[in-house]
């Protein structure tokens, strides 16, 4: 028998346990009496046994320090500047030009949110997009000369929120 | 002495230490679960460094989001997933500079898989463990990233068809079907690397 | 020298402030952050379904030609004009499913996120300068796809 191809998808999801009782019990029925069925369920079922084994040997080549220190750096380079650590000398010199008065203190205050605003790198070292449902996922596209930024989201058409946004 | 406690505290102790900014906690997390999560963007790239290089970025995802982690599964599912996003995101990002096209992104394949003729002798039998491995690799290499993608899922993470279509933002038919082109092509792949011998 | 006299007349601190204010620029009354936010749909039909969209203008078309979009047309849903102010953030409705957040995080960066049938879906910071544009953009049924255009006007 020349199988259509919902029938080989259905042998697949069989095996797969996809199935609903009723049509798992029809497509074990087909096995039984079709050998072609018989021979595709074998052949995907040692497919899936063969790539059982395949994945777990698979080891970061490199030490745990190096591939530690490397994470490490990243996380330093994404964390917050400390608040008063860049102008500390600047405002040690500004002070010895400056009437001393108590007020120094404030502009202290002033200079350091001046000084951050101008010389921070940013809130982030690059743009991030933070998908809600961990399941989702998306990808940017950027266009630089144009000042455009695109962001494809894996949103499923099939869950409605497109159309309904739209229309 | 604080490495220590580390190794033998568990998981969640570990990911609540990480979370109030203890490093050398996450760094312990990281050395467990590290080869997990390099294998599965590993599975899915197909490029050492690439994989190295997600994998990292990963890691540092993880620590920025850990507060979101609410223990509904274990830490390395939760970091599995990061890694998963991370690598269909840079997949499409690849795919899209080859294709120029959102429409292909989510085209299917031919329907060639269908008509070829079912491998009867299981190629993998008489191989050893080592052997096996690389034969599969060479044969995932093969495959297109939506086909190679669907099987690491399947496959590796164990995830359901609607999970799957979900994560790849596709139907639960386009999943059924990349999977099944996925095993054919890669069951062909192997037994011509048998023939080969 | 010669300013030694007016530093020391007036209080140092009132002085010095000034310095800081003119050259950081933080005296001046930080200003509000305008966007406009377009809901398009994409597809490859002649005509919109509903006749009340209308062809997205030449500005957008352009923009969004040079993207690897490959849809034949564009139609606006729907357009708003918003402002967020300085550190403030604005929330705005597309449709009855789709709304757009933007919170100004400092000056530079915004965090923009998306809310689909009332729950967030996505969260995006990025640098958005005046008269750049951040585009979202999804699959919708039978090939079609929605975008939301958020072009930061000044």
């Amino acid at each position: 028998m020349i199988m259509t191809s919902e029938q080989q998808l259905k042998l697949q999801a069989f095996l797969d346990g996809e199935l609903p009782e009723k049509e798992a019990r029809d497509a074990a029925a087909l096995v039984a009496r079709d050998a072609e069925a018989a021979d595709l369920v074998a052949e995907l079922r040692n497919t899936r046994r063969a790539l059982a084994g395949f994945e777990p040997g698979l080891k970061v080549p490199e030490s745990r320090e190096c591939y530690w220190s490397r994470i490490e750096r990243l996380i330093q380079r994404l964390e917050p500047a400390p608040a008063t650590a860049p102008s500390v000398s600047f405002f040690g010199r500004l002070r010895r030009f400056l009437v001393p008065t108590g007020a120094v203190a404030a502009l202290v205050i002033v200079a350091a949110v001046a000084v951050l605003e101008l010389g921070r790198p940013g809130v982030l070292a690059r743009p991030e997009t933070e998908m809600t449902s961990p399941d989702s996922a998306a990808f940017t596209y950027q266009d630089d000369a144009n000042g455009t930024t695109l962001v494809w989201l894996s949103y499923p058409a099939e869950s409605g929120f497109a159309e309904k946004a739209v229309h | 002495m604080a490495e220590t406690d580390h190794s033998s505290a568990e998981d969640a102790t570990l990911v609540r230490a990480a979370r109030a900014g203890d490093t050398g906690a996450f760094e312990e997390l990281v050395a467990r679960h590290r080869d997990k999560i390099y294998a599965r963007a590993y599975s899915m790239v197909r490029n050492e460094d690439e994989a190295l290089d997600l994998s990292q970025e990963a890691w540092v995802k993880g620590w920025h989001r850990l507060k979101q982690f609410q223990g509904e599964s274990s830490f390395s599912t939760w970091m599995t997933r990061i890694v998963i996003n991370l690598c269909l995101d840079e997949l499409r990002k690849q795919k899209r500079q080859r294709t120029d096209s959102i429409e292909e992104m989510d085209e299917e394949s031919g329907g060639v898989e269908r008509q070829m003729p079912v491998v009867t002798v299981n190629p993998t039998e008489r191989l050893e463990r080592g052997e096996l491995r690389q034969r599969i690799d060479r044969a995932m290499d093969l495959l297109s990233y939506e086909h190679r993608t669907v099987l690491v899922l399947h496959e590796f993470e164990e995830m359901e068809y609607k999970e799957i279509a979900r994560t790849m933002g596709c139907s639960i038919g386009t999943v059924m079907s990349r999977l099944f082109y996925a095993r054919r092509k890669l069951a062909a792949r192997l037994a011509d690397l048998k023939a080969e011998i | 020298m010669r300013f030694k006299k007016p530093l020391s007349v007036c209080p140092g601190w009132l002085a010095a402030l000034c310095f800081l204010m003119t050259f950081t620029g933080i005296a001046a009354p930080a200003k509000d952050l305008k966007f406009q936010a377009l809901l398009v749909w994409a597809t490859d039909a002649e005509k919109s379904p509903d006749h009340n969209h209308k062809p997205v203008d030449a500005e957008v078309l352009k923009k969004l030609r040079e993207l690897p979009l490959r849809w034949k047309n564009y139609f606006e849903v729907r357009r708003e004009h918003f402002i967020v102010p300085r550190g403030g953030a604005e929330k705005v409705t597309l449709s009855d499913k789709c709304k757009i957040g933007v919170t100004d995080v400092d000056g530079r960066h915004v965090e923009v996120s998306l809310i689909g049938k009332g729950e967030p879906v996505l969260k995006r910071i990025q640098p958005l300068s005046r008269g750049e544009t951040l585009v979202l953009g999804g699959n919708a049924p039978d090939s079609t796809g929605w975008l939301v255009v958020l072009k930061r006007v000044e």
